[in-house]
């Protein structure tokens, strides 16, 4: 281990507690550069076709992290596990397939690579929080279960925060009919 | 015999909002200032939010460069003006899933949080719907969902199935659905503690905007006044005006007694102060032996 993973496992069991997310395998979720501060070193052109690709596949894992976590408040807070045979699961789990396939399309100048390993990431913690509401069992103690697709959607959540650009139009909040929307 | 004090607290505005935005059809009427505020709700044995602002360390940038919104402080900076430390919040009522109203939970680590079950479920089923439709998901964070559900899992999130009675002592919740947003609420206090109450404060959450809401132009339909809904709603105006009435009938119709926490001009009707840090500690009443926090 060299001196610098030493420092950064040192930080992480110093401040994150064992159950953290950031212990799972997969790269660890930190900011990287994104299009927008990559358009003056790449040429407009390239980063802003690879923001272009990405946008969707933005959008997709954007709903799925937030369907993931609706879904799992909705099954702990009402006891039930009929989320699992619900229409939004469904359609929760037909976008992250379309997710997947535009991120097996997605080509990366190599410069953006980090970025798009942040995509890949999050789309494959998703995959592991929605595989897990399959585990979910009527009456049953599901404890164990919520825990796990709360800690998978975290990660999946921490990993697309890390790949937001503003200018690029990656963003996670929609802001064009919020109370700060000021028509600028 | 109050047992509550309530404060309106500002911790960021935007100077220049269209008002169209929180007046219906108000087309081409120009800007009005809109303050971010949360309320604290302070008895003897609790002390409540309604709302907890959004995180500045997530969204402050991009607020900033976009639409202008200013002077973002964090809830241990602007509830120390009334005395209180986000510590020892231990009930936080969110009127609905707005990035501005449920995005700092991290700020209160000790709050169990109310929010409509409709709210998050409707959330849900608009997420789920195909890009064409992607209008009735606006202003959600899904962060905020994920950090939802974080709170479900400490057993910190409780989900509310429409109307709900004594939350706390003389508190009690209550829905208006699809209008502001699918699950939106209002929280009610009735500071005597009496079932039918002399004194009861309705905290309006994005229900009404601003004072127009309530006393709107009626001149088009022959009336002095008219209900005149918010501007911005994923459900209906209608809803929102029956809302209103709601409310209003819980006050007596006393439009003071709604309070809108987006309403610049709640200082010309409440006593009120400005910070040090430039925003506006209002004080809607205060419970028997609490001391002003607005006057010298």
């Amino acid at each position: 281990m060299t001196v610098q993973r030493r420092a950064l496992f040192d930080r992480l069991t110093s401040v994150h507690r064992p159950d953290c997310a950031l212990f799972a395998d997969g790269p660890l979720p930190m900011p990287v550069a994104g299009p927008d501060d990559l358009a003056p070193l790449l040429g407009s052109d390239q980063a802003a076709r690879y923001a272009d690709a990405c946008r969707p596949v933005f959008e997709d894992l954007r709903r799925v992290v937030g369907q993931l976590a609706g879904l799992m408040i909705l099954a702990q807070l009402t006891d039930s596990s009929e989320v699992a045979g619900l229409g939004e699961l469904a359609s929760c789990r037909r976008r992250f397939d379309e997710a997947g396939e535009r991120i097996r399309q997605l080509v990366a100048p190599d410069a953006l690579e980090p970025h798009r390993e942040q995509l890949v990431a999050a789309h494959a913690f998703s995959g592991l929080a929605l595989g897990t509401f399959s585990e979910l069992r009527p009456r049953g103690d599901n404890e164990a279960a919520f825990d796990t697709i709360s800690r998978h959607v975290r990660r999946a959540y921490a990993h697309l925060s890390a790949a937001t650009a503003e200018k690029a139009g990656l963003a996670m909040v929609d802001l064009s009919h919020a109370c700060c929307s000021c028509g600028r | 015999m109050s047992d509550y004090s309530i404060w309106v607290c500002e911790y960021s505005y935007v100077k220049n909002y269209h008002k169209s935005g929180v007046l219906y059809g108000a087309h081409n009427q120009g800007f009005v200032k809109l303050p971010y505020c949360y309320v604290v709700i302070k008895g003897r044995d609790h002390v409540a939010m309604v709302d907890v602002g959004y995180n500045d360390k997530d969204y402050g940038k991009v607020l900033g460069d976009r639409f202008g919104v200013e002077n973002w402080r964090s809830p241990a900076t602007v509830l120390a003006e009334i005395g209180v430390k986000p510590e020892e919040v231990d009930t936080c009522f969110i009127t609905h899933a707005h990035f501005d109203h449920f995005g700092n939970v991290e700020d209160f680590p000790n709050a169990k949080f109310y929010i409509q079950e409709r709210e998050i479920a409707k959330w849900v089923w608009a997420m789920s719907l195909p890009d064409r439709l992607r209008w009735m998901m606006v202003a959600v964070d899904p962060g905020d969902i994920v950090r939802g559900a974080d709170l479900a899992r400490q057993k910190r999130l409780v989900t509310v199935n429409g109307a709900l009675s004594d939350v706390l002592p003389g508190i009690d919740l209550h829905a208006a659905d699809d209008s502001h947003t699918w699950g939106s609420m209002w929280v009610t206090v009735r500071n005597d503690g009496q079932a039918q109450s002399q004194d009861t404060w309705v905290l309006a959450g994005d229900l009404v905007y601003v004072f127009e809401n309530i006393h709107g132009p009626g001149a088009a339909v022959d009336e002095k006044e008219v209900y005149t809904p918010v501007g911005l709603a994923v459900g209906s105006q209608a809803n929102l005006v029956l809302a209103t009435e709601a409310m209003m009938k819980q006050v007596g119709y006393d439009s003071h007694r709604v309070i809108p926490v987006h309403e610049e001009r709640l200082r010309d009707t409440f006593p009120s102060r400005i910070t040090r840090e430039g925003l506006r500690i209002t004080e809607i009443c205060l419970a028997d032996g609490e001391t002003s926090k607005v006057s010298a």
